[in-house]
């Protein structure tokens, strides 16, 4: 084997020259003419017949030659140049090849990379098909949480589960107190809450059981950021004390760079929860938290709900009170869905629009290479006729369809790193693992090899049949069966179009639907703030509330401001506080049916509220300023809260009691309903209650500013921020315009129909390319035939509709298999409409439009050119 | 031994039956010789011409055996299918 090697490495370098072998031949010859004369022949007979017996000299001169190791690498060599020469002087060809395959490798490649984490991709947790979020559901909460009445119990009688821990219900606050102060977000877990998901901290240990104890020592993890930012990755951070909030704790670990919770956010430290269980354990409902387990081994969600439904039942009856215990049910869901619920139908879309566009690109390319071999018919021909052998035809072939992809997949992973960049400055913030996404080359490499594939098959098609000795002598024909190809291929590719242009027409009607909806109120120039006031300085609602008042009237004197109110949420969309319907009381009358009704948004405002967001008082009064100081209880309720709870009757002076435990309120007005469920839910009735100067209106939640004023934010925000600075300058501001609030709901909507409205632009150009190319093959075929007919009295319009008949024909066929396929398709998008249905008529009739006016316009240029044709030059063309 | 040789020897070891292109046996003894199975060198005919020589070498020797025995198994599989087939139509 090795000697073998080393033998053909020899010949390879020491070359044998062409005159050994003629030597060799020579000699050959000459004896076999001097035998041929010793036998009694003339001397020019026998070297006539020794010539005869031999042989072609030329063939086995050359054969010789091909034996030699080195060459097959002559003949890629020559073809390469070969190609290469051809694709210069195909310039057209070429570029709309290497593009055609940049396109699909590139879009295909950036948006797998981004949908794979979400859809294929195992989550960073050990086990992760087997984590599961567990706790109760009800209408105020969507989400899995549970309790510490529950969990216990749980936790203890529970078979379902091989382990189950919990965290901390939500990030929160929290302060970094030494000498380079941070605001940091924490959480508290459970001991057991890290090993659930199978990680471990990089550096030192997880929580002791004995830490997690109301009573136990004070410890903290902190994460690899702030252990690399902020102490400069320290080897000796362990044991260390640090402050957080006034009070020190230890360091006990670092956690693994990248950890995220389950929620997909990233706390900078986690302490234990250290609850105290025969507290929580005494029947009451306890300290709410978000669970999470681990199932059994072969136990799918169903099994386990089912077994874990009666001791759901028994706690619950247990714990929650009668009323309301008919709202509590128990959802188990797998960690994914958790994490991915939103987008996963979103990603689909994405996938399915990007795989289009590469079935038209790939369509697109073979078309291309058809016509160019089927061009070429004549050249392989003659190639063939001097001797080319059919594997040299198609080394060629393959070499030529592998320079093509191989400068496609170089172009397209340059666009793939570009598009990635634009997908990520796009992206709202609520799609999971974008941030993280990179570029995934074994896509690329997928990618190069269909379209490669595409071409290759196609591309060799003329390479593998003999090539007929007619295309010799008569002008190339195409081959029905190419023709019949190149047509189905561009019809493929307009009906593609025609999917992915549909389905970009609803969501763009969906998502102006959306942004144009009237909200019910007015957002232009309306500033809001977040201030985040530090618990461990302002740690009462009378400092807090003090802060926030001296900031009002501070603001209230700047020029140009028209109101000035807080607020503890902002319509339409996001955070906001609630209750059952149900739970409404209405003073003279029986309590509601529990657990009926939805729904009730409330917001804590101060007077000037609806003059800031300009929402029309409709019946009685808005809060008063004078009022601010008093203890009375008043309300105002939106249109539709009222309409629901008094119909038909004046609100105004009716008294209601919002929830069982607070006093009874007032009704002193109502207000025109406001958006305030998100963009595209359905609103909730809405009740405005009044934010007093009193402590307890400021301490619970941080309010928020809402500034309106005649200047426009850019002006304001400066100023805003100075006024603060001036009360208190250590203290992080949060500013934003409430339109880029509102526009902020719309993200994933806008992100979803810019791309694929990209796809669907993408996948548009290159079937008009492919029609394009079809319609002026044909149309250059016919050049003589079209000489022909002009001679024999064919109009100019004659011969363009011969042309353009054709293309149209194709228009018209993949137009309407188009439309077919996609209102079968649009019923996927369903729930991604907003206020459009699937079959909206608008949406399809301009994108009809638009496809039939593009094609056509694709059609005539070339048939144009055809008709233009002069005749005498049509007959003479060859 | 010589190009010209081999083609002599072929036809006499064959008693004329095969008769090797005389052509295509230089592509032949070219590849074998990429191979490392024959070795040539120059060398003087007996008519005192130059002219190339060529010989078995070691690994040629070892792949003619092998080379042999596959053809002596094929052979006489192919004897045995055809004997058989002159019992089954007796």
């Amino acid at each position: 084997m090795i000697t073998e090697l080393l033998t053909r490495l020899r010949f390879l370098i020491f070359r044998k020259g062409q005159d050994e072998l003629d030597e060799e031949l020579q000699f050959h010859l000459e004896q076999s003419v001097l035998a041929k004369v010793a036998m009694g022949m003339t001397a020019e007979e026998a070297r006539r017949q020794a010539l005869i017996e031999f042989g072609g000299m030329e063939q086995t001169r050359e054969q010789c030659h091909e034996q030699r190791p080195g060459h097959w690498l002559d003949t890629v060599a020559q073809d390469v140049r070969y190609a290469l020469r051809g694709f210069r002087r195909d310039a057209v060809f070429t570029i709309t090849v290497i593009a055609t395959l940049a396109l699909a490798i590139g879009a295909t490649t950036a948006v797998f990379s981004v949908v794979d984490r979400i859809l294929f991709r195992p989550l960073p947790f050990a086990h992760d098909d087997r984590l599961v979020s567990v706790g109760l559901v009800q209408s105020l909460e969507k989400q899995e949480f549970t309790l510490g009445g529950f969990f216990y119990d749980w936790r203890d009688n529970q078979k379902p589960f091989e382990a189950i821990a919990s965290q901390g219900t939500m990030l929160h606050a929290c302060d970094l107190i030494e000498n380079n102060p941070a605001q940091l977000n924490c959480i508290h877990a459970q001991a057991g809450f890290l090993p659930l998901l199978g990680i471990s901290p990089v550096l030192g240990r997880n929580f002791l059981p004995e830490e997690d104890r109301p009573d136990g020592p004070r410890v903290v993890l902190i994460s690899y950021g702030l252990w690399m930012n902020h102490y400069n990755r320290d080897p000796g951070i362990l044991n260390r004390l640090i402050d957080v909030d006034g009070t020190s704790a230890r360091v006990i670990g670092v956690l693994p760079k990248d950890f995220q919770l389950p929620s997909l956010q990233a706390p900078d430290l986690m302490f234990p929860m250290a609850l105290n269980e025969t507290l929580e354990r005494q029947g009451k409902p306890g300290t709410p938290m978000r669970t999470f387990a681990r199932l059994r081994p072969g136990l799918s969600l169903a099994q386990a709900s089912a077994e874990l439904n009666p001791l759901f039942v028994h706690t619950r009856d247990t714990i929650i009170p009668a009323p309301i215990r008919k709202d509590f049910h128990l959802s188990i869901r797998s960690l994914r869905d958790l994490e991915t619920k939103d987008v996963r139908l979103t990603a689909w879309i994405l996938l399915g629009a990007v795989f289009a566009v590469l079935l038209i690109a790939c369509a697109n390319v073979t078309s291309l290479m058809m016509a160019r071999s089927a061009a070429r018919e004549r050249e392989l021909a003659v190639r063939s006729a001097l001797g080319a052998s059919r594997g040299r035809l198609i080394q060629q072939s393959l070499i030529e369809a592998g320079l093509l992809s191989l400068a496609g997949t170089a172009t397209g992973l340059a666009l793939a790193a570009g598009l990635l960049r634009v997908f990520l400055a796009l992206a709202p913030s609520g799609i999971p693992f974008l941030s993280r996404s990179s570029l995934d080359l074994r896509i690329a490499l997928f990618t190069a090899f269909v379209s490669l594939v595409c071409g290759v098959i196609f591309g060799l098609l003329p390479a593998l049949q003999t090539p007929r000795a007619t295309a010799l002598s008569v002008r190339a024909e195409q081959t029905r069966s190419h023709t019949t190809l190149r047509h189905t291929l561009v019809v493929a590719q307009i009906a593609i179009s025609m999917i992915l242009l549909s389905s970009a027409a609803l969501l763009l009607r969906s998502f102006q639907n959306m942004l144009q909806q009237p909200l019910g109120m007015e957002s232009q120039g309306v500033l809001t703030a977040q201030i985040a006031l530090p618990g461990f300085r302002y740690n009462s609602g009378q400092k807090k509330m003090e802060f926030y008042l001296q900031l009002e009237a501070s603001l209230r004197r700047l020029p140009g401001i028209r109101a000035v109110s807080f607020t503890d949420s902002l319509p339409p969309g996001g955070w906001n506080s609630g209750f059952r319907f149900s739970d409404l009381a209405v003073a003279g009358r029986p309590l509601l049916v529990p657990g009926t009704g939805g729904t009730v948004t409330t917001r804590l405002v101060t007077p000037d509220y609806f003059r800031a967001l300009n929402i029309p008082i409709v019946r009685g009064r808005s809060f008063a300023e004078t009022e601010r100081g008093s203890s009375a209880h008043e309300v105002i309720l939106s249109r539709l809260l009222a309409a629901k709870l008094f119909p038909g009757e004046d609100p105004l002076g009716k008294t209601v009691q919002l929830g069982h435990t607070v006093s009874w309120s007032t009704v002193v007005g109502m207000a025109e309903d406001v958006k305030n469920n998100g963009l595209t839910e359905q609103s909730n009735p809405e009740v405005y209650a009044l934010r007093r100067n009193a402590a307890e209106d400021w301490g619970v939640r941080a309010p928020i500013l809402i500034v309106d004023s005649v200047q426009p934010p850019a002006t304001i925000a400066p100023w805003l921020r100075s006024q603060i600075a001036g009360i208190d300058p250590t203290v992080p501001v949060e500013m934003e315009t409430l339109r880029q609030n509102v526009n902020k709901l719309a993200n994933r909507q806008r992100f979803e129909t810019a791309l694929v409205s990209f796809f669907a632009f993408c996948g548009l150009l290159l079937a008009v390319v492919g029609l394009y190319g079809v319609i002026s093959f044909v149309a250059a075929q016919r050049t003589q035939e079209i000489g022909i007919r002009m001679a024999l009295g064919a109009t100019r319009m004659n011969v363009l509709l011969l042309i353009a008949g054709e293309g149209v024909r194709l228009i018209v066929l993949g137009g309407i298999l188009g439309l077919a396929a996609a209102l079968a398709a649009a019923r996927l998008l369903r729930s991604l409409l907003y206020n459009v249905g699937p079959y909206d008529p608008k949406a399809y009739v301009a994108v009809t439009l638009l496809l039939v006016l593009v094609a056509l316009i694709a059609t005539l240029v070339p048939a144009r050119a055809a008709m233009r044709v002069e005749p005498v030059v049509a007959l003479r063309n060859e | 031994m010589h190009g010209w040789g081999i083609a002599l020897r072929i036809q006499q070891v064959s008693k004329e039956v095969l008769q090797v292109g005389q052509g295509s046996l230089y592509p032949a003894l070219h590849r074998l010789e990429y191979k490392g199975w024959i070795r040539s060198t120059w060398g003087n005919s007996e008519n005192n011409r130059r002219a190339k020589f060529y010989e078995l070498t070691a690994t040629g020797r070892k792949q003619l055996k092998t080379e042999l025995e596959t053809w002596e198994r094929l052979s006489t599989a192919i004897a045995l299918v055809l004997g058989g087939k002159a019992e089954a139509s007796i």
